[in-house]
């Protein structure tokens, strides 16, 4: 397997975002609920998978993963079966539901990705915790409607706009200067 | 809104002492070392010997406390909630009630996990803010490939992932930079990012990420092109300028982490049948 420059950059940016929302307390939108915040850094991982593939979407994953056991913002993120293992699946997921929907709609298949790639991150990382008994089930599962629900939303909203955002500024500078 | 004043990770302090000339790879091997035995540590004695000799290492970077710690700063309010959480919400049935009121129950076991899980957060922190400190981003780059060159054997492609880390760290601060603009951008237009309910809060946020993700998508086309311009390749075939020496340093700082080790090992061991 061999890693093409565009893939190592791209997963690495990404990457970066995904950190900084963590450091900044940026990707943390205050939820009123005990737990405190929902929070959007998995947002990048998602793009990665939808605008590079699995590869990016993966290697992203690990990066935010990683840094959320390194510097944990909850308690049991200091595991790397509750931190990294789950995160490794969300751009996996957002690339196959991408795919496979984005010949009915392109704004249903972005939205969908979103929201399915939110939902990979809450319940996976819910059922880790609740596997390693950090929390038991039903606290579990009210933490993840109440802050899985609110997450899948602008998860789906910002795979929007920004895909397509990012997807303009592609397609104008494909363009020659003079048209 | 200061963005940037709080970030510590990816942050390099230069300086000259013994703890800043150790090669790289004994400083990543220790500090890996160090994680590992984080997730095993139990008991309040072994998290004791590790203040020390975290305090310990600190010190003798010299490294300003103040400095190191600011990163925590943010975390700190999750951090005591989740405390929280844990203490009146986590139990064993041989547990002893402390003193429960309403649907809660507070028991040992939960303040146990609490602290020891608490603990273990702050000190994870803590190493990995210390390994980047006193790291240079190029050493840190040439130690990490190094290390992982094995795994090329086995069809991993190794420095190129390094490379996609250092990549990620290194524009953390570029990013937050250029978010500290929009925002003050988007501040000076009149928009007021703590006001406004949970949904207005969060329909501000918008107008930051787009710029923010299209900036940073920019800025990755233009680092592509610089680096298929040098003919990047990732490993194959590459030498290095500089290679890296392990010294006399670092002998004795393997023998220290050595000793450590030990130390931990047994009091986790005997530590054990207590959970």
């Amino acid at each position: 397997m061999s890693l093409s420059v565009r893939k190592i950059v791209i997963s690495g940016i990404l990457g970066a975002i995904s950190i900084l929302l963590g450091v900044t307390r940026l990707g943390f939108i205050p939820v009123p609920t005990p737990a405190g915040h929902a929070t959007i850094m998995h947002i990048p991982v998602i793009l990665g998978g939808v605008l590079e593939g699995p590869v990016v979407g993966l290697i992203t994953g690990a990066i935010f993963g990683l840094f959320s056991f390194l510097q944990p913002g909850a308690p049991f993120f200091a595991d790397p079966l509750v931190s990294v293992l789950p995160r490794l699946f969300i751009g996996i997921v957002a690339y196959l539901i991408y795919v496979s929907t984005k010949n009915i709609n392109n704004i249903l298949a972005l939205v969908l990705a979103g929201a399915f790639g939110s939902a990979t991150n809450t319940a996976l990382v819910l059922g880790m915790v609740t596997l390693r008994g950090y929390l038991p089930f039903e606290v579990s599962l009210s933490i993840g409607i109440l802050h899985g629900v609110p997450e899948l939303i602008v998860a789906a909203i910002l795979t929007v706009i920004l895909v397509k955002g990012i997807q303009r500024i592609r397609t104008s500078e494909d363009r020659p200067p003079v048209s | 809104m200061e963005l940037t004043r709080n970030i510590t990770l990816g942050v390099y302090l230069p300086g000259e002492t013994a703890i800043h000339r150790l090669d790289p790879r004994t400083k990543i091997i220790a500090a890996t070392m160090l994680i590992t035995l984080l997730l095993f540590i139990k008991s309040y004695e072994a998290y004791g010997f590790f203040l020390i000799f975290t305090a310990g290492i600190i010190v003798f970077a010299g490294i300003p406390l103040s400095y190191a710690l600011c990163g925590l700063k943010p975390m700190l309010p999750v951090l005591l909630l989740m405390w929280i959480f844990q203490f009146f919400l986590y139990s064993t049935p041989d547990a002893n009630i402390l003193f429960s009121w309403w649907i809660f129950t507070a028991t040992d076991a939960g303040l146990h996990m609490g602290n020891i899980i608490t603990l273990r957060v702050l000190f994870l922190f803590t190493v990995t803010t210390i390994l980047t400190l006193t790291t240079s981003i190029v050493n840190l780059t040439d130690g990490l490939e190094s290390l992982l060159k094995p795994l090329r054997k086995i069809g991993l492609p190794s420095q190129e992932l390094v490379m996609t880390m250092i990549i990620a760290l290194r524009f953390v601060l570029i990013l937050a930079e250029e978010l500290d603009k929009i925002i003050k951008a988007q501040m000076a237009r009149g928009v007021a990012f703590d006001r406004g309910s949970f949904i207005q809060k969060t329909r501000k946020l918008f107008p930051v990420f787009l710029p923010l993700f299209i900036n940073a998508f920019k800025r990755a086309e233009e680092l592509i092109v610089a680096m298929e311009a040098r003919s990047y390749s990732g490993g194959k075939g590459r030498t290095k300028m500089k290679t890296l020496h392990m010294g006399r340093v670092d002998l004795g700082a393997g023998l220290i982490m050595l000793l450590f080790t030990i130390l931990m090992i047994y009091i986790i061991i005997s530590a054990a049948p207590q959970i």
